[in-house]
């Protein structure tokens, strides 16, 4: 299917890139790995980029969610050499050329295109630089293919599928944060099955897969994974190191199940040691000195994923708000959280933002 | 591109927007710089989305570690909105109390077209006339003055070189013209020049508790003096001056609640219902011919030649360096980054050095306010996400007899907090931390909150908070001061800022004062029969850990205006003394903080002073 390249405007694109991209010294240049990790280094939010937002023009009410996705490139004010993208939200044969960003008539050195790229989808790219395919110095984001090549990598809003964490991770991590979050307990548990059933078969069908064990969860640890992944790359290094220490230490804790199988109980044990830093049988201290640490980490990790906005890939359905409107109301059974009034539709019912 | 006007304003919030707004509207030709992007309400883009949403990661979003190298805190988590300059790149550095360096969020307001005020709570509210004068009343007072025992506020107290009634048309057309909503009966300022509030909205019912406490508050202090609807910047009817409408619901009509939606304080709002600068003052006049912006462009330095700024430098977009020329150069980038763009400018310029610094004044007397309050977890649950800012505000804290009766150099208003901690990220966040530089830490390591324990502290405080504060002058001190640091630079190579700053024992007095007050409030209002309520604490900024860090977001002072150009940075009409055409407009001008939010103030003076230069250009 073709691309739908867009043209949100030079405003929109230095609106969004100027902040992290404008800064002393020359961007580095075409192939230059070690240059662009250098000045990918020098910016706190480089994750940013390409810049995943929405698209600017009217848009028919029936319309597929799509994200508009700007790619951008920083060169010198006047390079003359064509920068396109090609990538596999398009066709990998008919590379996407960029221009160059204007500010009141002059060149500013980024070169930019923004296209339509539907929602809770990931994709691989390159630059063409020059007739040269490089990586994106800029976005941090990589993905190694079995062939030995990499590739610059972007998904899309509430995207579904793991994209860095490990099956045995994600189950220990969902049984892990169960212990934080509220919904394990009767109640919620019960609202939750019955939300879910409740949603309408089209909204089970696109929300159904995203979350794992949706029927105990709202996908917070989908969302941890996209977290890690993309804005809090810099964790990834603690959770991994972490969940192989936690798994040891289960082990340890009780040698007859799997740590994924073991009752509450044994994660209730694990938390309180971690919590109140009691020393772990089994976890290396040299590897990671504070377990304390990783559980703060965790529990702001789970309470953002599970109520932040469903964007996000957490929140499934808005599960989580939903369960503090059910969980709280009048005496005329009248919600007390009533989140659906702000929001845009279709997840909220606001008749003026979108 | 154009490279030459009669104003060129550098920075389009609370000092520099309505000055621009002005001229425009006279005809003159303005350019106004920012730093950061323009982004637009939802009417200003086709498919009506706009850049601001209601989603509680854009107020704090993912973690980042701050990384500058010889801070004391490097390694530190932080969370900012996505309109704040990250401070890895631009740090802003003060003095913790063991002398160490360290970085903080705390003194910016925000980077972006329209300033702080797209991310502000609203609170509009004048000072008194009391608190314009200070060093007079002061004088004269009758009751000795709590903990100053070196005479250092009848000292260093200042009154304003104009008095109440000289700003209050401006208060007045500041009302009307960037758009605000509330009553004027019972505040303890004159309104002479009439009403100019739109009504305010429905309070949130968690509010009648505030509203009570207050009266009571009134009663017990002797002066029954009562509540007032918070004066707030929002629209609740079509605005004229602005030409911004109310939403229509489904048969027509105007439908202003839809403005509470406690996606507020920290957010800018996507309807362009909350006034900020840009949709109040300057997008009214972007289609005018004289008006022109340049976001995203950074100016760096100013350069003069025999007191007059010939050329304002500046970064484009693109890192490129460019100047343009203005007969009137208006600096409003918010007190901090206007003292650091002087003294840059000084460090490259001998005719801009020699007259800026004609006296040690520059930088110095930087203020911030005395801030605290209270908060409880009252008997009735509330639906808090639909709310604006505030709802009730009582000046019997800010009256000449109270500050007598409590040996007070200055006085507060106290307001309720509506929206705080309504949404739950915005719960989970603050639980234990309420500024920005610790978010977060109060949640991570309170790990008894988890499965049954998570739900208690939901059921407890899930639209059961109420918080009441106070806003107060801090007194000013020669020694709390902005410089330039000595190591650490920006992401350009350019010296940032360093805080320098202590609380007065008498601002700790009068905070430990104030707090009481709001702790009463709840303790009255939220027990009608006893008036003892029990409240879960109250407090003030100066006994946090990173208490030398805490602005409040009111970033004033370092740049005084005054009579005496021996003991002012500026001349009474915003000038720089020894400069011709050289304004500084944001709330670095103030030589007392105020016993209020500073906005409206800098607004209201910012009208004031475009009224004198319409007078040269
Ligand atoms: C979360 C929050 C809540 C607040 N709530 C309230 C409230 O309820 N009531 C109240 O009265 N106040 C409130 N404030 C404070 C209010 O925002 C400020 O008092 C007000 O915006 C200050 O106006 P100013 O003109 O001094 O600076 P700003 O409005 O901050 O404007 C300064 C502008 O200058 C730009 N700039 C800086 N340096 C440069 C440069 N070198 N080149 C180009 N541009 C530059 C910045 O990007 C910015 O846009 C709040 C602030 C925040 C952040």
């Amino acid at each position: 299917m073709a691309v739908a390249v867009r043209d949100p405007g030079s405003e929109y694109v230095l609106n969004h890139c100027t902040k992290h991209l404008s800064r002393s010294g020359p961007p580095p240049e075409p192939g230059d790995e070690a240059a662009a990790t250098a000045f990918r280094a020098r910016i706190a939010e480089a994750w940013r980029f390409p810049i995943v937002g929405f698209v600017r023009e009217v848009r028919p009410d029936d319309a597929p969610p799509v994200n508009l996705v700007t790619f951008v490139y920083k060169t010198t004010p006047g390079d003359g050499r064509p920068v396109a993208v090609l990538g596999t939200f398009g066709t990998l044969y008919e590379p996407i050329p960029l221009t160059p960003v204007l500010f009141e008539g002059e060149d500013t050195g980024y070169r930019a295109v923004s296209v339509e790229v539907p929602v809770a989808e990931l994709h691989l790219y390159k630059y063409l630089v020059d007739g040269r395919f490089v990586l994106d110095p800029i976005n941090p984001q990589r993905k190694r293919l079995a062939n030995g090549r990499t590739w610059s990598r972007f998904f899309t809003d509430g995207f579904l599928q793991p994209i860095i964490l490990e099956p045995w991770e994600l189950r220990i991590l969902y049984r892990l944060i169960d212990q934080i979050l509220p919904f394990r307990s009767g109640d919620a548990e019960n609202f939750l099955r019955r939300y879910y059933f409740g949603l309408n078969r089209d909204q089970r069908k696109a929300e159904m897969p995203k979350a794992f064990r949706l029927d105990e969860s709202v996908g917070e640890v989908n969302a941890i994974d996209k977290l890690l992944a993309r804005d809090e790359a810099h964790r990834l290094a603690d959770y991994r190191i972490c969940l192989k220490q936690i798994d040891r230490a289960l082990r340890q804790q009780n040698p007859f199940v799997e740590p994924y199988e073991m009752p509450a109980e044994d994660f209730i044990e694990l938390y309180d040691k971690m919590a109140n830093g009691v020393t772990i049988a089994g976890w290396d201290y040299g590897a990671y000195a504070d377990p304390k640490f990783f559980l703060y980490l965790l529990r702001r990790h789970a309470v953002t994923t599970a109520f932040a906005h469903p964007r996000y890939a957490g929140n499934v359905g808005a599960a989580g708000w939903a369960y503090l409107e059910f969980r709280y109301a009048d005496r005329n059974k009248k919600t007390l959280f009533d989140w659906r009034a702000a929001l845009e539709k279709p997840l909220g019912t606001s008749p003026y933002y979108s | 591109m154009r490279d030459s006007f009669d104003v060129v304003v550098i920075g389009s919030g609370a000092g520099g927007a309505p000055i621009a707004n002005r001229l425009v509207r006279q005809g003159k030709s303005v350019l106004v710089f920012d730093k950061g992007p323009l982004l637009r309400p939802d009417y200003e883009v086709p498919g009506r989305r706009s850049d601001y949403r209601r989603d509680e990661l854009f107020s704090s979003g993912a973690e980042k570690i701050l990384r500058v190298p010889g801070l004391a805190n490097a390694g530190v988590s932080y969370y900012s909105s996505h309109v704040e300059p990250d401070i890895n790149d631009e740090p802003h550095v003060y003095r913790g109390p063991d002398n160490r360096d360290y970085g903080t969020i705390e003194g910016y307001t925000a980077q972006v077209v329209g300033g702080g005020t797209q991310l502000y709570g609203g609170v509009s509210l004048r000072f008194t006339p009391t608190d314009l004068r200070l060093k007079s009343f002061n004088e004269q007072r009758r009751s000795p003055l709590k903990d100053d025992p070196a005479g250092d506020v009848k000292r260093e107290a200042r009154d304003w070189p104009y008095d109440y009634a000289t700003l209050e048309p401006y208060y007045a057309m500041a009302e009307e013209l960037v758009g605000i909503c509330g009553t004027n009966d019972n505040q303890q300022k004159p309104f002479t020049s009439g009403n100019r509030y739109q009504p305010p909205l429905q309070p949130n019912p968690i509010s009648a508790y505030a509203n009570d406490g207050m009266a009571e508050l009134g009663r017990r202090l002797g002066s029954n003096i009562e509540p007032y609807r918070t004066p707030l910047a929002v629209i609740t009817r079509d605005h004229a001056p602005s030409g911004r409408k109310i939403p229509r619901d489904a048969a027509g009509n105007p439908d202003p609640e839809s403005a509470k939606t406690s996606y507020v304080n920290r957010y800018g709002d996507p309807l362009g219902l909350k006034s900020n600068t840009w949709v109040s003052l300057l997008g009214p006049v972007a289609r005018e011919a004289g008006f022109e912006i340049r976001p995203n462009c950074v100016v760096t330095h100013l350069s003069s030649q025999n007191g007059r700024v010939t050329q304002v430098h500046y970064l484009d977009p693109g890192g490129i360096a460019r100047t343009v020329s203005g007969r009137i150069v208006v600096v409003a980038c918010s007190a901090i980054e206007s003292v650091r763009l002087l003294k840059l400018s000084a460090a490259q310029d001998d005719d801009f050095d020699r007259r800026i610094n004609q006296n040690p004044l520059l930088g110095r007397y930087f203020l911030t306010h005395c801030f605290g309050g209270a908060r409880a977890l009252m008997p009735g649950r509330f639906d808090k996400s639909k709310a604006l800012d505030a709802d009730w505000a009582t000046d019997c804290c800010a009256t000449d007899e109270f500050l007598e009766a409590n040996n007070l150099w200055a006085g507060a208003a106290i307001y309720n907090n509506t929206s705080d901690q309504a949404l739950p990220l915005s719960l989970f966040r603050t639980h234990g931390s309420q500024d920005l530089d610790t978010l977060w830490n109060g949640f991570m390591s309170d790990v008894g909150m988890r499965a049954d324990g998570f739900i208690k502290f939901l059921d407890d405080e899930f639209g059961r908070g109420l918080s009441i504060s106070f806003m107060a002058n801090q007194v000013p001190q020669f020694d709390n001061r902005i410089e330039l640091h000595p190591t650490v630079k920006d992401k350009w190579g350019r010296p940032v800022a360093y805080v320098i700053k202590t609380w007065h024992p008498h601002d700790r007095y009068l905070m430990d004062t104030m707090a009481r007050q709001c702790g009463n409030v709840l303790r009255y209002g939220g027990d009608p029969v006893g008036r003892n309520y029990p409240i879960q604490g109250q407090g003030a900024i100066y006994m946090a850990e990173n208490a030398l860090a805490r602005m409040a977001n009111h970033i004033l002072g370092g740049a005084r205006f005054g009579t005496d150009p021996k003991d002012s940075v500026l001349d009474p009409q915003n000038r720089a003394w020894e400069f011709d055409n050289l304004y500084v407009t944001d709330g670095a001008f103030m030589p007392t903080s105020g016993g209020a939010n500073p906005t409206l103030t800098i607004q209201a003076n910012a009208f004031r002073v475009a009224d004198h230069l319409l007078t040269r250009v």
